[in-house]
């Protein structure tokens, strides 16, 4: 009988400890995690210049590393974008960072995102936004995702399965839309569904490196864009520019 | 057993190379195709590995040669089968996307170089071990070295048209299976190596069938775009066809939709296509073509002497086919003029040459190389014969059967969001200067050359067609290139368009009109103001504009040194239009992009600069390290690696400018790279042949290097007049001429190996030969990326001017003593 119990009682033992093992080993535990996040809004993104309020706070809030898979958490905070499968990546912290702070959003404002990937996105919106509508064409990214801001209590998100091209007119206009799934065009639905003075951020370039960023609004019918860079870059050397 | 030895030798090295070009094509098509190249190249060092591993081994291979021999070869076709067995650890196990951004892919990489590495280490092994034992009848052997390795390259042309990449290596692995059990004779062989060779081969017919029945699946980068296409929901593949050219897909899926960088104002629907992937990677959409309904599609305008001149209306109004590309900057040549005749370049699935139809376009040469597109898309979509010819060949050869074009059309050239510089390496002969220039020459009076690409951050490729536009508007007597090039711009995409004419006030009027009704602004027409120029899609950096201007003045020469990308015009000793990164801004690139992203910007270059070092080092581990620590017997041994490294130097430049000089020849690369290779080997295996009755001492090797020499040397000077000067003739003189050009220096070159070897056969008991192997086969793969990047930095004839360099080297080497002991 002791040897009965004594061998479940290991495993549970050991069960219990792993975690804790795991987290000396990789130095992440949940304050670790915090410290990290705070340190990727600091050096990450207020360093290269965004300064929106709202948008930096929600960055500081939303807990990136539960937006990966837990085997990538300890590299959730880098500087980079990060593999979630599908052939799909959740993007630099920037980047999100920088996108969301164009949109300017207010908090009753709806927000249309196309590409939910890991939700990671949605959640920052959903942190500044009345309420965000995503949409995600690969169904199992969308039913994971799903679960995951729903888990999280992320309520006022809404995770569509489906194809982004036509946008969701039942609930237009939305004052902001972000189009995360790179196109080489612009659906004309989702520009119709843009509401006044609404804006639409596109990011151009591969899953590993967004090279600019598509600010499109709308004002008074009319559609305007402006080709914004994430990293400036002067191309002529120092001295040959004197 | 001569006779067979040489016949196996032959059955092995065509299994060599076959199973290199079927690598190359199953790395393609499931990984990013720069690391097919990066992979294969070290795999190919097994050749010098395996020359090391003879010298300190022959001692105790050489006994029991027989059989040795035959094991070495069967445990190739084994290895060679087993790699697709083990497939989803080689090709699945690491994803070539992720290699920059998860450390663990490297460990991955490296496992997948070790596995690819077994079956040419084992492969070059038995032929190493072949040459030093057998070196006195080393011009046969090399003979049929040569002969099998040209068959290889046959086969695989043969093999790929009718058998999939993942059956293949099964085909291949019978070669070396046959070729062991060809050699192995029963006579004196103890019991345990007739039951060890009929395990393995029993072994190998298990394999064999296995893969034949139930052949493994080839699993793809989840980044490739077939890979994301078919994650659509509803996706399929429709149709599958496999050649030389790499695999073709049509994909259909109800959310597969084309509209490059089209207008914002578009309120119309985007119509769902069926798309064709090319090895995994976008080709394009299949848009039906449609004769343009006559009674709503107005004419706009007429280029001067065009049949439409005289009834060309000036109205915009009208004029929209109902096709969604009017939406995009590509109608833009059609605002400025109605082209008559039109020639699409590289028109992969020919919806530039539908669109021009829609125009009104009476007749279109749509010319695209890889012939299965071209089968895939007149099969699926209707083409109207009468007038669109839709034509397997190279673009620049059937510009020049034709008279005057109205309008011609580049390729789109890049992806959205930037290629990553994947096309880097890639030879574009279209956009070259001596490309322009000649279809300038085939413009009618008031044509035009047009050609659209994807706007990029930080700008690079427009700069640099701008600049290829000016330059050859320049060449051709115009005075100001700013009267010539108008250029129109959206959010996404940019069109510039040369005009032969000067472009008029009245054309000016017209595309500011298309502009405004399109949402677009004008990047370039005479006299454009710079307020009109950020109307709907205003840029951060306002640079781009003064950049713009300066590339069109004389000023720009400065402009091409300073700036931090290549943005020189490529020209077809340079051929490389997509290679932007400059060496010396390197740093400066990754300060400002970071370590991880940089690679994406320009990855393609960095691939091969990156192929280029490990060579070294497993050159250096393999080859430099053990001649450190094994005394190779005999004095001289530099002069050894001299001459070795020289000649596998000088056989490989050269023959990849002959490929590189004959692909515009024959106008295409696949036959280019046939004709030439099977001419090179052929002549070098006859002259490997003829090697121990002609060269028989050191001075007439010295004669043989020179000549080769002075024969290269020759070519380097006129063989780019010589191919323009007869372009036209018809096929077989064009082979005849390949043949005389290729034949002599060819010839001379199959000399060199054989007799050196046959020279230093008794040094040391024949213990230099197997470092005499490891050297010129590892210098032969270090050769493909050296020559890569000198062809990127300095050209093509530079490439050839290093061969002849080599040649002279070699024949310099041979003074040294250690060549003195000729047998004669």
């Amino acid at each position: 009988m002791a040897r009965i119990l004594k061998y479940p009682l290991t495993v549970l033992l050991v069960t219990a400890a792993l975690p804790a093992l795991s987290a000396i080993l990789t130095g992440t535990g949940e304050q670790d995690f915090a410290r990290l996040r705070s340190a990727m809004v600091r050096d990450q993104i207020v360093a290269r210049g965004v300064t929106h309020r709202a948008t930096l706070q929600a960055m500081r809030t939303v807990e990136r590393h539960l937006f990966v898979d837990a085997s990538l958490s300890s590299r959730a905070y880098e500087d980079n974008p990060l593999p979630i499968g599908y052939g799909q990546t959740i993007s630099q912290p920037f980047i999100v960072a920088y996108m969301t702070s164009l949109l300017d959003l207010k908090p009753e404002d709806r927000v249309l995102e196309i590409g939910t990937g890991s939700g990671y996105q949605a959640a920052i919106l959903a942190r500044m936004a009345d309420s965000v509508y995503t949409i995600e064409i690969v169904k199992e990214l969308a039913a994971s995702a799903k679960k995951r801001l729903q888990d999280l209590g992320y309520h006022n998100v809404e995770v569509v399965p489906g194809d982004g091209y036509y946008g969701l007119p039942g609930n237009a206009p939305f004052q902001a839309i972000v189009v995360t799934a790179a196109a080489e065009h612009i659906p004309p639905p989702l520009i119709e569904q843009l509401g006044e003075g609404g804006k639409m951020v596109i990011p151009v370039g591969s899953q590993f490196m967004v090279q600019n960023l598509i600010l499109v609004e709308k004002k008074k019918g009319r559609i305007t864009t402006t080709n914004l860079m994430p990293v400036r870059f002067v191309p002529f050397t120092r001295e040959e520019t004197r | 057993m001569k006779r067979r030895l040489a016949i196996s030798i032959g059955l092995l090295s065509c299994s060599m190379v076959a199973f290199q070009v079927a690598l190359m094509q199953i790395l393609s098509i499931s990984q990013w195709n720069h690391f097919a190249y990066m992979v294969i190249s070290v795999a190919m060092l097994g050749f010098g590995a395996s020359g090391t591993a003879l010298a300190f081994l022959r001692n105790h291979l050489v006994p029991k040669i027989g059989s040795n021999l035959a094991f070495l070869m069967i445990f190739t076709s084994l290895s060679i089968m087993g790699i697709l067995f083990f497939s989803r650890t080689v090709f699945g196990g690491f994803d070539s996307y992720l290699v920059f951004y998860e450390k663990r892919h490297y460990l991955n990489l490296i496992c997948s170089y070790l596995m690819l590495f077994v079956p040419f280490f084992l492969g070059a092994s038995a032929l190493g071990l072949a040459y030093s034992h057998y070196a006195s009848d080393i011009g046969r052997l090399y003979f049929a070295d040569l002969a099998g390795s040209g068959m290889g390259g046959l086969l695989m042309l043969i093999l790929l048209w009718h058998v999939s990449p993942s059956v293949v290596p099964f085909v291949i692995a019978c070669l070396p299976l046959v070729a062991g059990l060809l050699i192995f004779r029963h006579n004196g062989k103890t019991v345990a190596e007739k039951t060890g060779l009929l395990t393995l081969a029993l072994l190998a017919l298990v394999l064999l069938v296995a893969g034949f029945l139930n052949p493994p699946i080839l699993p793809s980068s989840q980044y490739k775009s077939l890979s994301r296409a078919l994650l659509l929901p509803d996706a399929r593949v429709v149709e599958t066809i496999n050649s030389p050219y790499g695999q073709l897909k049509r994909v259909s899926a109800p959310a597969l939709r084309y509209a490059p960088g089209l207008s914002l104002g578009y309120t119309g629907q985007v119509p769902v296509t069926e798309v064709l992937f090319h090895n995994g990677d976008w080709l394009g959409p299949l848009v039906p073509m449609a004769l343009p309904e006559r009674e709503e599609t107005v004419v706009l305008s007429a280029l001067p002497g065009t049949p439409d001149a005289e009834g060309a209306q000036e109205s915009l109004d009208g004029k929209e086919t109902g096709h969604y590309l009017d939406y995009s900057t590509q109608a833009l040549p059609y605002v400025i003029g109605t082209p008559g005749k039109v020639f699409v370049a590289d028109a992969a699935t020919g919806l530039q040459a539908g669109y021009a139809l829609s125009r009104g376009a009476k007749e279109i040469v749509a010319v695209e190389p890889n012939s299965t597109v071209v089968g895939m898309v007149t099969r699926n979509i209707a083409v109207p014969g009468e007038q669109i010819s839709f034509i397997a060949g190279h673009s620049r050869y059937h510009v020049q059967q034709d008279d005057r074009y109205d309008l011609i059309l580049l390729p789109e050239t890049g992806s959205f969001g930037g290629s990553s510089g994947i096309l880097a390496l890639e030879e574009q002969y279209l956009f070259t200067l001596d490309a322009f220039s000649l279809l300038w020459d085939r413009l009618s009076p008031g044509g035009m050359i047009a050609a659209t690409l994807w706007v990029d951050y930080p700008p690079r490729s427009t700069f640099k067609l701008l600049a290829t536009m000016a330059v050859t508007a320049e060449s051709k007597g115009v005075e100001d290139p700013a009267d010539h090039i108008v250029a129109v711009r959206s959010w996404s995409t940019i069109t510039c368009v040369l005009v032969k004419n000067k472009v008029s006030a009245n054309n000016i009027d017209k595309i500011r009109t298309f502009c405004q009704s399109r949402q677009f602004d004008p990047l370039l027409y005479p006299g454009i103001h710079p307020e009109e120029r950020e109307v709907y899609n205003m840029l951060q950096d306002k640079s781009f504009f003064r950049t713009t201007d300066l590339l069109l003045t004389r000023e720009r020469e400065k402009l091409f040194r300073e700036y931090d990308f290549q943005i020189r015009p490529a020209t077809d000793s340079r051929p490389y239009f997509s290679q932007f990164l400059k060496l010396g801004r390197l740093s400066k690139m990754r300060e400002v992009f970071g370590s991880a992203s940089m690679p994406f910007l320009e990855v393609g270059y960095l691939i091969v600069l990156l192929t280029m070092a490990q060579i070294f080092l497993a050159s250096f581990l393999f080859i430099v390290l053990p001649l450190i620590f094994k005394k190779v017997p005999g004095k001289g041994k530099t002069s050894l690696l001299v001459f070795f490294s020289f000649i596998g130097i000088g056989y490989m430049f050269a023959e990849m400018v002959f490929i590189q000089q004959f692909t515009l020849f024959f106008g295409s690369p696949l036959y280019a790279a046939s004709a030439v290779l099977s001419a090179m080997l052929f002549f070098s295996g006859t002259g490997s042949a003829c090697s121990q009755k002609m060269v028989t001492g050191s001075p007439r090797l010295r004669l043989v290097a020179g000549v080769i020499a002075v024969l290269l040397a020759l070519l380097a000077l006129f063989l780019p007049s010589l191919m323009k000067a007869t372009i036209g003739n018809p096929l077989p003189v064009k082979v005849l001429l390949c043949a005389l050009v290729i034949g002599p220096p060819a010839f001379l070159m199959g000399m060199m190996f054989p007799s050196a070897i046959l020279a230093i056969r008794h040094v040391g008991d024949g213990s230099l030969i197997p470092w005499a192997w490891a050297v010129n086969g590892s210098f032969s793969v270090i050769s493909t990326a050296l020559a890569a990047v000198i062809s990127v930095e300095a050209g093509y004839q530079t490439v050839m001017w290093v061969a002849v360099a080599a040649y002279l080297m070699a024949g310099i080497s041979t003074r040294f003593r250690l060549f003195s002991i000729f047998v004669k």
